[in-house]
């Protein structure tokens, strides 16, 4: 009778292991799947970015520092070897392409121009789509950072060999391009 | 050039139920509906056996089972169909079209920034031809979601609004109300569907026939009355139901919609354009009304307890306090 009750007990316990095992690891894949979301997203900017630096040009070739900006962004998104690097490079790309916006402004023509303008759409669109998959990225982060620091989740996360993550820093970009002055340098 | 508000800024992923008051997480929420979609499809076969039984029984207890056994298999039979056609149907009867690549390009970025957002795959995105501002969701799972908006509401909104709109109905999707709203519809039309043909088999043929050896009698008396009781309260109850639950979502899915954006202001701002909107109202079928943004069909914000959607106002300064 008692090794019935015990035989009981330990296959409950088996069973929420495993439960609580497979919880971390879905959520750790949750994340690193939100990551490769971003990363989809940052591979089809640097796609059109020569385009639009060649659309640009054509206008307004003599603002060399906002193309030398977006090259240097682009050289460090080709050298990035991890995510920390990505995303530092992404920001690099964000605040250049940012600056490129601000001054075609001051370009009426450039405006006018429907390449241009559709380059403008997508690539403001997937600016949005950075930032959206960016926040469901975090998300998942916290998730994943709470499971493993609460209870149950703590006694499993040691043995498994599971550490906080750190959360994708919100660019500085984001909060510096509406304030660009590029107003006055047109009036 | 963003429009979404900062990453770091959190809304609360439990919200307050708007009828019980208590909070619940947005990740219940989803687990609640599936469980819910089971619960009511059991029900619908009881209900319906039921009903069936009943009415075979008043008219010749000999009949009794093969008529439980006829409604049974016409309810699920119109359930099945309304699971796997609905997105379809609907699609087809709001006289929504797929969008144009090119010429949506705005709103196909939006949808799928959204979807981003939601965690969700990107949604088939369809516009319908109607000045009227308005929009809706369809789709039995999130890889079956559909998103459609109306060229007026392309128009009248920017593009926070706008986000807040198609993030609505992205959490209809998510949370799979489409499945259990359809569901739901389709038991309460099975329901009326039996109401009518016992209506109108009552007024053709005599119920409580007796049977050659004599039988039925007391019993069979006490069954009319029964089923009469039933046949005209089943129908009220069933529909003031469907009415309630679809406010209660209309509510859930604004604060969703809010959390997936984190911008509670730009729904809020669209649902007072849309309070504001002069033109003349979408019309179309009662049958697919609750499934809109807003109610379709009515100017003026019914309210009540057949209302399929909750006050514009309410939905506003719920939205505003978030």
């Amino acid at each position: 009778m008692t090794t019935i009750i015990v035989l009981v007990i330990l296959g409950a316990l088996v069973l929420f292991a495993i439960n609580v095992y497979n919880r971390i690891i879905t959520l750790e894949n949750r994340y690193q799947n939100a990551w490769s979301q971003i990363d989809v997203q940052l591979k089809r900017r640097a796609d059109l970015v020569p385009n639009l630096v060649e659309t640009v040009k054509g206008y307004a070739a003599h603002e060399k520092e906002v193309f030398d900006n977006v090259g240097k962004a682009r050289a460090a998104m080709a050298g990035a070897k991890n995510i920390d690097e990505s995303a530092e490079a992404a920001n690099m790309m964000s605040a250049a392409l940012g600056r490129l916006f601000a001054i075609s402004e001051a370009y009426p023509e450039l405006k006018a121009n429907e390449n241009f303008r559709v380059l403008q759409e997508e690539l403001s669109s997937i600016e949005n789509k950075i930032a959206y998959a960016r926040q469901f990225y975090n998300d998942a982060v916290l998730q994943f950072n709470t499971t493993i620091t609460t209870v149950p989740g703590t006694f499993f996360a040691g043995p498994m060999g599971k550490t906080k993550h750190v959360y994708l820093e919100v660019p500085e970009a984001d909060k510096e391009v509406p304030a660009v002055s590029f107003g006055t340098a047109s009036a | 050039m963003r429009t979404s508000p900062p990453a770091g800024s959190r809304l609360p992923d439990a919200i307050t139920d708007p009828v019980t008051g208590r909070k619940i997480s947005l990740l219940d929420w989803k687990a609640a509906n599936l469980r819910s979609s089971w619960l009511l499809g059991l029900l619908m076969v009881v209900l319906l056996g039921g009903l069936g039984w009943l009415i075979g029984y008043a008219f010749d207890p000999g009949l009794a089972t093969i008529v439980l056994v006829i409604a049974v298999v016409v309810g699920v039979g119109q359930t099945l169909a309304a699971y796997f056609a609905s997105d379809s149907m609907v699609l087809n009867v709001a006289g929504a079209r797929p969008a144009n690549e090119k010429e949506h390009r705005y709103l196909v970025n939006v949808s799928e920034a959204v979807a981003i957002g939601a965690g969700v795959p990107a949604p088939r995105v369809y516009v319908i031809d109607n000045p009227a501002p308005n929009a809706f969701a369809t789709g039995r799972d999130p890889q079956h979601g559909t998103i459609a908006v109306t060229t007026g509401l392309l128009q009248l909104l920017d593009r926070q609004e706008l986000e807040g709109v198609v993030a609505h109905e992205m959490a209809h999707i998510r949370n799979y109300d489409i499945r259990f709203m359809s569901m739901l519809a389709a038991t309460v039309g099975a329901i009326v569907l039996l109401r009518d043909v016992a209506m109108r088999a009552m007024y053709y043929g005599g119920m409580g026939r007796r049977r050659s050896g004599g039988g039925g009698g007391r019993g069979q008396i006490v069954v009319i009355i029964l089923l009469l009781v039933l046949l005209i309260l089943a129908p009220i109850l069933a529909l003031a139901l469907r009415m309630a639950v679809s406010r209660r979502r209309e509510y859930l899915a604004d604060a969703t919609g809010a959390y997936i954006t984190r911008n509670p202001e730009g729904l809020a701002r669209a649902l007072e354009k849309l309070r504001d909107y002069k033109g003349a109202p979408m019309k179309v079928s009662d049958g697919v009304a609750h499934m809109f943004f807003t109610n379709p069909n009515v100017r003026l914000n019914a309210v009540g307890l057949f209302a399929t959607h909750p006050p514009l106002q309410d939905r506003i300064s719920r939205l505003r306090r978030m």
